[in-house]
């Protein structure tokens, strides 16, 4: 059994594991590396998880990492692997903005982040009062690679790395959200990745193209 | 048959419903099994309002559903506006299969996709639990997105996409705020279940910590204001209403609406009880401003009628904002009424305007013309709904808005004092506020009023643009337009009194902060 501060530093380090995969993916430009990286994060959230629950003693977050690294690490990085070769797209060709002042704008995000949160982590449990802030910075890059992307699987792993950022949350605010809550929020994430696969397959059959930036020049 | 037998039935029909579309491909099953399954939506939902005005509001399932007059208003939306899109839907989906638009593979979706699209919004409503209020309102985003995307166009898988996109990462927001919720409430009553019940946050609102209450206000708000289509996350809403099929669209702009503003209604009585400073009235009150004043302009410029709508949906969600910000009593009471006689016009709009789209066969307003000649009924239905949505009398929409302008108008707002320099000041009274917001408000009416009559009755009058019709295939279509222009012009002139004792009631909820 850890001592709870050695406890808490690994989840911190587990924590800042988590973001240097977001920062990771935002450097990528490579579609199936940036599955790949996801596959990673998720895979950490879930040992973060197990972790908690390890240390707390409260049985049901195995249940919830259990679930993360099956469905998010497994499943949906499959279903976007399945999309990425259907589509036949190797490479992020177009950015909107290129990715070394991307990092410097993930940077500036994450300060924001531990700006916003500060009066916040008074309210946390020992174990995780640190991750609040790395949670919405992953929240806040999730985003700003949705925007900056053209791709729209791009744009389904950021709204991905979006919901890690929201557990990783949950887990630091109060060890998890209650059981039944997680596993609805699972089953959305996962009803959705299926339904922006499927779209992105339609897409690429109605416009030869997954860019999704070419929509308004080719309007029947 | 006890209370916690009629919830389940009112979320077990939709999904076996759901569930034996699936299996079936004749028009005439899938159809009735719809109409089976929205009757006994209806009668339940009549059922449980008679025991609520009898016992009051009740808990079920160790208080994991909730059912009060609140909930049972916007359940009474979701069922009138889903009864009267089944109708509609019979003769509009059957006359696309006739045609050949869709196979009857394609039908037999439609009905699963929408029975998953009552089941979530109906889950929506009862669940008495943070947590399972934002699984059910993501569940209507994916239970939709097929359905704008119905007919399969280019345009119609871009306004899906959008559609998708921007309403999941919104509703992403509102579960970062939820968290945040629970966050402050876990601390008071441990990390169960309880700590996200609606019911239990109330209670304990002394203890929670008000700046986390208000950081978790604005993602949720921000969140589900995507979903309701509030100017600036509005973008969606134009092109999904516009590519959806007619029936869908009354419902995407009737009902889905409504239930996201459900969700926010419901957070707001937390929010409330914790700050009472009126924190969450201001952000509703200025989210309702911009939302009425930006689709105004919209309204103004637009050329296609069906995304005229989608506009005049986003300036109501914004006055029914105003209404809930200011908090009173009567803008809080008007803001509700305005919820139901907003489904009930828009849903009817939208039915004329499935209707016109079939007839002419274009949804640029400039190549319509002489609609009263070619199909009074349509016209009608049409003219009703124009007059309604700009809230001209006798229409209940008059009264409601007027109950949001009285109330703006009655307000007694903060009088501040600026200095500039030594010998400047600037006193901003009340009565000054009063009057500069009551006249923005009414500007910004007259803007819509006159961009939306010179459009409607544009299309009205002069000679039909194409020949008169081969064939009739309008008959029962026209049933669900006359029964709604008979309830926004019945409602108008009188409220039933035991509709107004439920709304009263759920008043009292959002005035009070308190369940019950």
């Amino acid at each position: 059994m850890f001592r709870p501060d050695t406890g808490s530093q690994f989840v911190n380090i587990f924590s800042m594991l988590l973001l240097v995969t977001t920062f990771a993916i935002v450097s990528q430009r490579r579609l199936s590396a940036c599955v790949d990286l996801f596959a990673l994060q998720s895979l950490f959230l879930g040992l973060i998880a197990a972790l908690v629950a390890y240390l707390t003693g409260i049985h049901h977050i195995y249940v919830a990492a259990l679930l993360t690294i099956v469905i998010k690490a497994l499943i949906i990085p499959l279903i976007l692997k399945k999309v990425i070769e259907h589509l036949n797209v190797k490479r992020e060709l177009v950015l909107n903005i290129n990715i070394p002042v991307s990092l410097l704008i993930c940077g500036a995000l994450v300060i924001l982040a531990f700006s916003l949160t500060q009066p916040l982590i008074s309210l946390g449990f020992l174990l995780t009062k640190d991750s609040l802030a790395v949670a919405l910075a992953i929240i806040l890059i999730g985003f700003f690679t949705m925007i900056s992307r053209k791709k729209a699987v791009s744009q389904v792993i950021g709204f991905l790395v979006i919901e890690n950022g929201i557990f990783l949350g949950a887990i630091a605010a109060a060890y998890g959200m209650p059981l039944i809550v997680e596993l609805g929020i699972l089953f959305d994430v996962l009803v959705a990745s299926i339904i922006t696969g499927i779209f992105t397959n339609r897409i690429q059959d109605a416009f030869d193209t997954i860019d999704v930036s070419q929509f308004k020049g080719k309007k029947e | 048959m006890t209370v916690s037998q009629m919830i389940l039935i009112l979320l077990i029909s939709p999904l076996l419903a759901g569930i034996l579309s699936l299996g079936f491909r004749t028009p005439k099953i899938l159809h009735g099994i719809n109409f089976v399954t929205i009757v006994i939506l209806a009668a339940f939902q009549f059922l449980l309002t008679r025991e609520l005005l009898k016992n009051g509001s009740f808990f079920v399932f160790h208080r994991f559903f909730a059912v009060d007059a609140l909930s049972l208003f916007v359940l009474l939306i979701v069922t009138s506006v889903g009864f009267t899109s089944s109708i509609y839907a019979w003769s509009y989906l059957n006359r696309h299969l006739v045609q050949g638009n869709i196979s009857s593979k394609r039908l037999s979706r439609y009905f699963f996709l929408f029975h998953m699209f009552m089941l979530t919004m109906i889950l929506a409503i009862l669940a008495n639990n943070l947590g399972i209020l934002w699984v059910a309102i993501e569940g209507t985003t994916l239970a939709t997105t097929f359905l704008i995307n119905f007919f399969k166009l280019k345009s119609s898988l871009e306004a899906g996409w959008k559609y998708l996109i921007l309403c999941s990462v919104g509703i992403a927001l509102a579960l970062f705020g939820t968290v945040l919720m629970f966050l402050s409430s876990a601390r008071a009553l441990g990390e169960s279940n309880a700590a996200l019940e609606i019911s239990e946050l109330i209670r304990v609102a002394g203890q929670l910590d008000s700046h986390a209450i208000k950081l978790a206000f604005i993602f949720i708000l921000i969140g589900y204001g995507s979903k309701i289509g509030w100017v600036p996350m509005h973008t969606w809403v134009p092109e999904a209403y516009a590519e959806a099929p007619a029936p869908v669209s009354a419902m995407l702009a009737g009902v889905l609406e409504t239930v996201a503003f459900y969700a926010v209604l419901r957070v707001k009585t937390v929010v409330d009880a914790v700050v009472p400073s009126g924190f969450a009235g201001y952000l509703l009150i200025l989210f309702g401003f911009l939302s009425f004043g930006v689709a105004a302009l919209f309204i103004l410029v637009q050329r296609d009628y069906k995304k005229l709508f989608a506009y005049s949906s986003i300036e109501h969600m914004g006055i029914s904002a105003i209404g809930f910000g200011i908090g009173s009593f009567l803008g809080s009471f008007g803001a509700l009424f305005h919820l139901f006689n907003h489904a009930i016009s828009k849903s009817l709009a939208f039915f004329a305007a499935g209707n016109i789209h079939t007839l002419f066969g274009t949804r640029e307003m400039n190549k319509v013309t002489g609609l009263a000649k070619r199909d009074p009924v349509t016209a009608l239905a049409f003219l009703a709904a124009g007059l309604s949505l700009v809230g001209m009398p006798p229409f209940a929409m008059f009264v409601s808005e007027y109950s949001v302008v009285a109330a703006l108008a009655t307000q007694i707002y903060h009088t501040d004092t600026f200095h500039f320099g030594k010998f400047m000041t600037l006193i901003v009274s009340n009565e000054v506020r009063s009057l500069a917001l009551v006249s923005l408000f009414l500007l910004v009416s007259l803007i819509v009023f006159g961009g939306f009559m010179f459009r409607v009755l544009g299309m009205l009058w002069g000679n039909p643009s194409i020949s008169p019709p081969a064939d009739r295939y309008f008959k029962v279509a026209n049933i669900p337009l006359l029964m709604s222009i008979a309830v926004i012009l019945f409602m108008g002139i009188v409220l039933p009194p035991s509709l107004k004792e439920v709304m009263n009631l759920a008043v009292t909820i959002l005035v009070g902060g308190r369940h019950g």
